[in-house]
């Protein structure tokens, strides 16, 4: 009986969080909203977080004198009094300085003034900025107790899987006492599984697992709009069929905000079934075929930037005449064909292996292009991953046809309470306040930052780069210094990395094509001394794990970030360069780029040319006499490009709000 | 320049599993325009329109409940191929569908969603009325029941042959009424007059009441429903109005164009009642002056309201059912839009809204003239009303100037800054409208030109001479008729008196005697002689005299002049009276006029130097002969007195007067009189080019120098606000 009524209460649930939508502003009503934030969000500021923190502070001595009888009494008095709504600064204080109290006896770790600061700014639905290093999992730790007891059910999104097990693991003592339950999900678990766990008031997991059960539950809900009306699934099938596996969406709690709520929020997430008719894999392949057959420049131009091919009038013509020998209905369309042929070639010059996508098993894997991830299951939609196959020569996968999508901007907009943590929130600031309507907390570091930013290099070409860069790690290593270098694509990794190997400079590659050992890996990045180690690794490898120094390192002189290329994003550059110096750790960064970077060629090629044309060279004639044009020259082209994903972001979420309000069964 | 059409939507999913069906109450009718099929879609419990093209109407055609959307895509992309709808392109259609309550899909659309719905349109309808201000409707009552019981009245003439009794019955009443064309226009003076202002506005609305029954009553005859009438701010007039947009679904156009052209049918009718019963009537009764009043405002207003195509009133609807091109306005504008798109800014992804030449030019020339005629709507009116009503007149032109160009150039600038279709140049773009800007300015603040400022004056002569008659007589020849020049010392009028050369006669034959009688005499007597002598000195004196007046039966001009005032022809053959007057000669070296220049107009005499501006002369009379003023002098600021007459209201020139003045010479408003030479050469004397006479009205154009346009209208504008916010 208590198990009908769950499940019911639990489509109850889900289908009020569907129901929820997120209103869609523009123009003056959405400059108002962000005024709201702003107004409502005075309250709490960092002076008065810290007056907060030092007031929970004062609290500590008495806790930490109480038995753990008496805690538990406390514990327990508290949750009641946050489950029955009460919520006045005084109860939060007295929860939080509890939740630090416990966390100290379950695990040693006295939550510092700053992580205080940051608990509560997450209490209060911020997207929290923390350095790396800062004790960003303590943090959350703190909180998460807090936020289960208010809202009910917290969902805690982490970068990967192993984070989301390790943590749900290390911090389950914690939550234990606080009287909560926890979970978390992985690619590896079964539906019923899932569920027992989604019941749970604390579930840690991937972005990417939760917004894919949230969206099997959509399919499998269909298109009833009550729970009453749904009443009869729960009944008819037992197990995974009866009903939605998450009871609702009610509060969540985001770490690396940024990169999930930002730079991954528009790839949408698509459940995707085979198409039963195959007959469209010879068609691709015809279409590879014919493409290879155009000349570049005669026939058709390619736009890099936004990655399509455009057929020229002589181009049409050859189609035409091509087509017209092949055998087939969908040829005979004319439109249709052109299109074909103009996704096999966007499909030829715009996607590149390495960089756009790996094979994997004789399988087409996309990799992402902010994080130099893997994304597995995903794959592109509308005939392009079939065209990519083809012109691979790979056999060209059924054609799949979407059952359900979602980008994470719109199903973290579902959620009625939303906040997170990040190294590098600054930057996405207006983005997080139009998008989520949430505001931007930036809390101090523990300890100064004793971090120390190399000039900047400029070359005229890659080659020159290159050798440069390998050079430099050379020198640096010899100090006896750990080094990392990051780049943009596994390709460029794997450049570095025979550069290297050619200097007999032993190192480690992170990458998308290693990313099991990952955590391993960087925990061993912080070696210093004779043995001192070079770690090359894509961008955002390894984010979510520290880089701890030992002594040798930290003698000579700590770590030295390399950044081979500039990327599309500040912020990205920020979080790579903020691995060195953390908790007041010395260290460097120095940033490498040439004017053969794609950066300048997509984002600034008229003022790249009249910087080639002006500026003159340096001494070796490869690298640029540093000058402040040069590298303003650069973060123009940085700029330029985090506009443009900006405005495809913001492109993304119209379409998906207007796909919301105005298409029948929403 | 085709846009793309990709065939694929990321969206698909949302739409490919419904089986949709057209809610059981919504109406397709069938019309052609310009050759091709369309299909329209009514939904007669919103009263809303769809049109859909044919395919997109067999798509719709093939929603039956039971097919999905993905199996109807299936069949209709299999028959047609590249025409079939893209799966976009479907989504829009099952979104556009949907959101109009028209489609019935298997999830009933919420209640609360149809709520949200509703109070969207309601929040957008309120927002079109405060934006247009200056047609501000108000919904009144359903006209049903009273058209209904009309329209089978009048049913038996509502056809073809009804159609051709009208237009013979005006014609009929045209004929009646224009040959007193002199007397129609003299009673359009009065018409206006504030005395007829209330008779005006009564006659106005019935007349308005007819025009909306016709087009209801025609409406219904052809099947129509005409659910709401109202009643239209127009421009601060309330003026009536029905919704007759049933018509749209006629499938025949002329039916359109009928109800379209109802109106103006019933209202010229009325006008061609009117014009008889004005022909028949007498002067100074108030029927004599209502039908004037009907006839004018159903006849005038029409054609110039309502026939105009130009704005949205019947003119356009007619328009734009004759050339087949629904929604011209808006599609007019929107390929306007397109070209400056695609040409300023060179845009690629531009779609036009019609692919068809000969329908882009018809568009783009209607947009450009609907546009110049928008600009110039907006200041006739703001301007006219402002001379009425000040404070009201500035609020209207501040509120319509917000609606007609600050908010299109705010929403202009919104889509310079943030539009997704300029995102990889908007540099360039942002570069081109500023250069444009720039271009505008150079040209109208930097780039002198031409200042003209006009006035009007009335020529005054100071040396006016009466010519009389010098003695009684018969008149024989006639020299010079008036307007004509003459030479000093030529002959005007040549008189005879049988009188005079009778006494001549006797005076010449007394004189000869006495001279024969002096001759004799002084041979014989010399005392004799000395009388005799006296008697010849007499009679060649009264000879003399009667030469002097013999003389005097020929008027001569005392000086150089144009004859003016009694034609002395009508004296031909009679007999004239010494003393009495022959006419008036005026002396045109000594011509001058009287000037006046509105008080906002003239400040700049005070601030220039005379060799700095010209002056122009030109006569009502003869505009295309142009004088050049000497020397002007002000004469009196800031007064109110008309130098003549003829330039008032009442006299049929250019100032109000006031009403109770009776010389008619008392302005309204505050008035500079200045006096000009005219420099007139012999030559032009001679040949009489110039043949201004005193009394007769004179524009005058000032030249002055060369001044960027804007601050010419600067100037002007701050001249008008000052003059209107002293009075």
């Amino acid at each position: 009986m208590s198990q009908a009524l769950t499940r019911y209460h639990a489509l109850f649930e889900s289908i009020r969080s569907r129901r929820r939508r997120p209103d869609d502003l523009r123009g003056l009503d959405a400059l108002a909203r962000r005024a709201g934030v702003r107004i409502r969000a005075a309250r709490v500021n960092l002076a008065w977080l810290r007056r907060e923190a030092q007031e929970i502070d004062k609290l500590a001595p008495e806790f930490r004198s109480s038995s753990d009888g008496v805690l538990d009494e406390y514990i327990e008095r508290v949750r009641d009094q946050f489950r029955r709504g009460r919520a006045e600064d005084e109860i939060v204080r007295r929860g939080l300085a509890l939740v630090r109290e416990v966390a100290r006896r379950d695990t040693g770790e006295e939550a510092f003034i700053v992580q205080l600061m940051g608990a509560l700014a997450l209490y209060h639905g911020r997207i929290v900025e923390m350095l790396t290093g800062e004790g960003k999992t303590l943090t959350g730790s703190l909180v998460a107790p807090l936020l289960a007891w208010k809202h009910r059910s917290l969902h805690i999104f982490t970068v990967n899987d192993y984070l989301a097990s390790r943590d749900a693991q290390s911090r389950g003592a914690i939550y234990a006492r606080c009287r909560c339950a926890v979970g978390a999900i992985v690619q590896e678990m079964e539906p019923a599984e899932r569920f027992e766990v989604y019941a749970r008031p604390i579930v840690y997991g991937t972005p990417k697992q939760i917004t894919a059960d949230w969206l099997r539950d959509q399919i499998r809900l269909g298109t009833i709009t009550s729970a009453w009306a749904g009443r009869g699934m729960l009944s008819q099938g037992a197990g995974e069929s009866a009903g939605p596996m998450i009871p609702g969406l009610r509060a969540a709690m985001v770490d690396e905000a940024d990169a999930v709520l930002i730079d991954e929020g528009v790839v949408p997430l698509i459940i995707a079934r085979s198409r039963r008719g195959d007959e469209m894999a010879e068609v691709y392949k015809q279409a590879a075929a014919l493409a290879a057959k155009l000349d570049m420049g005669p026939d058709f131009t390619i736009d890099q930037l936004r990655r399509k091919a455009e057929l020229k009038s002589r181009g049409e013509h050859r189609v035409d005449q091509m087509v017209a020998q092949i055998d087939g209905a969908i040829w005979r369309a004319p439109r249709r064909a052109e299109e074909l042929v103009r996704q096999a070639l966007a499909a030829k010059y715009c996607y590149t292996r390495g960089k756009h996508y790996e094979i994997v098993e004789s399988r087409i894997v996309i990799v992402d292009e902010y994080t130099g991830r893997f994304l597995a299951d995903r794959s592109w939609e509308h005939g392009l991953h079939q065209a990519v196959e083809a012109k691979e020569g790979l056999d060209v996968t059924a054609d799949r046809e979407t059952l359900a999508r979602m980008s994470f901007q719109r199903f973290f907009r579902s959620y009625p309470f939303l906040c997170g943590m990040t190294g590098t929130a600054a930057d996405a600031t207006g983005e997080i306040e139009s998008v989520y309507a949430r505001p931007v907390e930036i809390i101090p570091t523990n300890r100064p930052i004793a971090r120390a930013a190399w000039p900047m290099r400029v070359f005229r070409t890659q080659q020159g780069k290159w050798a440069a860069i390998a050079q430099s790690i050379e020198e640096v290593h010899r100090a006896g210094r750990p080094i990392l270098a990051g780049t943009r694509s596994i390709a460029a990794s794997e450049l570095l990395s025979s550069l290297l190997m050619q200097r007999g400079l032993p190192h480690k590659v992170l990458n998308a094509n290693f990313d099991k050992d990952e955590a391993d890996l960087i925990s061993g990045a912080g070696v210093g001394g004779a043995e001192a180690a070079i770690t090359v690794a894509t961008n955002m490898a390894g984010r979510g794990t520290d880089i701890k120094l030992d002594d040798a390192a930290r003698e000579a002189g700590g770590l030295h970030v390399i950044l081979t290329e500039m990327h599309g994003a500040k912020r990205i550059d920020r979080q790579f360069i903020g691995r060195a110096g953390r908790q007041g750790d010395p260290g460097s960064s120095q940033l490498f780029v040439s004017t053969e970077d794609e950066l300048l060629s997509l984002h600034a090629a008229p003022l790249l040319r009249v910087l080639q044309a002006v500026q003159p060279s340096g001494e070796n004639g490869v690298e640029i006499a540093g000058s402040e044009l040069v590298a303003r020259l650069f973060r123009y082209a940085q700029r330029q490009s985090e506009a443009r994903d900006r405005r495809n972001r913001a492109g993304v979420l119209r379409q998906d709000d207007w796909i919301d309000k105005y298409l029948p069964g929403s | 320049m085709t846009a793309e059409r990709p065939t694929f939507s990321p969206f698909w999913h949302r739409v490919r599993a419904l089986t949709p069906r057209l809610r059981p109450h919504t109406q397709i009718t069938r019309q052609h325009y310009r050759g091709r099929r369309w299909h329209v879609v009514h939904d007669p419990a919103t009263n809303q329109y769809y049109r859909l093209s044919p395919v997109a109407h067999e798509f719709v055609g093939l929603f039956d409940g039971k097919r999905s959307v993905e199996e109807i895509w299936q069949i209709v992309l299999g028959k047609h191929g590249d025409l079939a709808p893209t799966q976009g392109e479907v989504i829009q259609l099952i979104s556009q569908l949907h959101n109009a309550n028209l489609l019935h899909a298997d999830v009933s659309p919420e209640t609360e969603q149809l709520l949200a719905r509703g109070k969207e349109r309601q929040a957008k309808k309120v927002k079109q009325q405060l934006i247009g201000l200056m047609y501000f409707r108000v919904k009144l009552f359903n006209p049903d029941r009273y058209l209904s019981l009309l329209e089978p009245i009048l049913r038996p003439i509502l056809n073809r042959w009804g159609f051709l009794a009208w237009l013979a019955f005006l014609i009929f009443a045209a004929s009646q009424v224009l040959p007193e064309w002199d007397l129609l226009q003299k009673g359009f003076g009065s018409a206006i007059s504030p005395a007829n202002w209330g008779w005006m506005t009564v006659v106005f609305i019935v007349v308005k009441l007819i025009h909306e029954t016709g087009h209801g009553v025609i409406c219904k005859r052809f099947g129509g429903q005409v659910p709401e009438l109202g009643v239209m701010m127009l421009v601060l007039v309330p003026a009536p109005y029905v919704d007759a947009s049933a018509c749209w679904a006629f499938n025949d156009k002329w039916k359109r164009i009928a109800v379209g052209a109802g109106g103006m049918i019933f209202e010229l009718f009325v006008a061609s009642i009117a014009a008889l019963v004005w022909a028949n009537s007498t002067p100074g009764q108030l029927l004599h002056q209502l039908a004037y009043n009907a006839m004018l405002t159903a006849s005038v207003s029409t054609v110039l309201f309502n026939a105009n195509p130009l704005m949205r009133f019947d003119g356009y609807y007619i328009l734009s059912d004759l050339l087949e091109i629904p929604n011209l306005m808006q599609r007019s504008t929107n390929l306007l839009k397109h070209y400056a798109k695609t040409i300023i800014y060179r845009i690629k992804d531009s779609t036009p809204p019609t692919s068809i030449v000969s329908e882009q030019w018809i568009m783009g020339v209607y947009g450009v003239l609907a546009m110049i005629y928008r600009v110039f709507l907006f200041f006739s009116i703001t301007l006219y009303v402002m001379g009425q009503m000040f404070a009201i007149g500035l609020f209207l032109a501040i509120w319509t100037a917000a609606a007609w160009f600050i908010l299109p150039l705010g929403s202009f600038i919104h889509w310079l800054a943030t539009h997704q279709s300029l995102a990889e140049f908007r540099t360039r773009a942002i570069a081109t409208s500023l250069a444009l800007v720039a271009a505008g300015f150079l040209l109208f603040g930097a780039v002198p030109w031409p200042d003209h400022r006009r006035g009007i004056g009335v020529i005054e002569s100071p040396a006016q001479t009466g010519l009389f008659f010098g003695v009684d007589g018969f008149v024989r020849t006639v020299h010079a008729r008036p307007g004509e020049r003459v030479l000093k010392g030529a002959p005007v009028v040549t008189c005879e008196s049988p009188e005079l050369e009778a006494q001549l006669a006797v005076v010449r034959a007394m004189r000869d005697d006495a001279e024969a009688a002096e001759r004799q005499a002084r041979m014989k007597n010399p005392a004799a002689a000395q009388v005799a002598e006296e008697r010849v000195r007499a009679f060649t004196d009264q000879e003399r005299l009667l030469r002097e007046r013999v003389e005097k039966l020929i008027v001569r001009a005392p000086h150089d002049g144009v004859l003016v005032g009694i034609d002395p022809a009508k004296f031909l053959g009679g007999y004239v009276k010494a003393g009495s007057p022959a006419g008036e000669l005026v002396d045109d070296h000594g011509l001058r006029i009287a000037a006046t220049l509105s008080q906002s107009e003239a400040s700049w005499l005070f601030e220039l130097p005379r060799d700095k501006y010209d002056v122009e002369l030109r006569l009502v009379s003869r505009v295309d002969q142009i004088v050049t003023g000497g020397a002007v002098r002000v004469v009196e600021a800031a007064q109110k007195k008309l130098p003549h007459a003829s330039l008032g209201f009442a006299g049929g020139g250019e100032y109000e007067v006031a009403a109770e003045d009776k010389s008619g010479t008392e302005s309204k408003r505050a008035l500079f009189e200045l006096t000009v030479q005219p420099t007139i050469s012999e030559d032009a004397l001679a040949s009489s080019m110039w043949n201004g006479l005193p009394g007769e009205r004179v524009h005058l154009r000032f030249t002055l120098p060369d001044k960027p346009l804007l601050w010419q209208w600067l100037d002007h504008l701050q001249k008008t606000l000052q003059g209107r916010a002293q009075l």
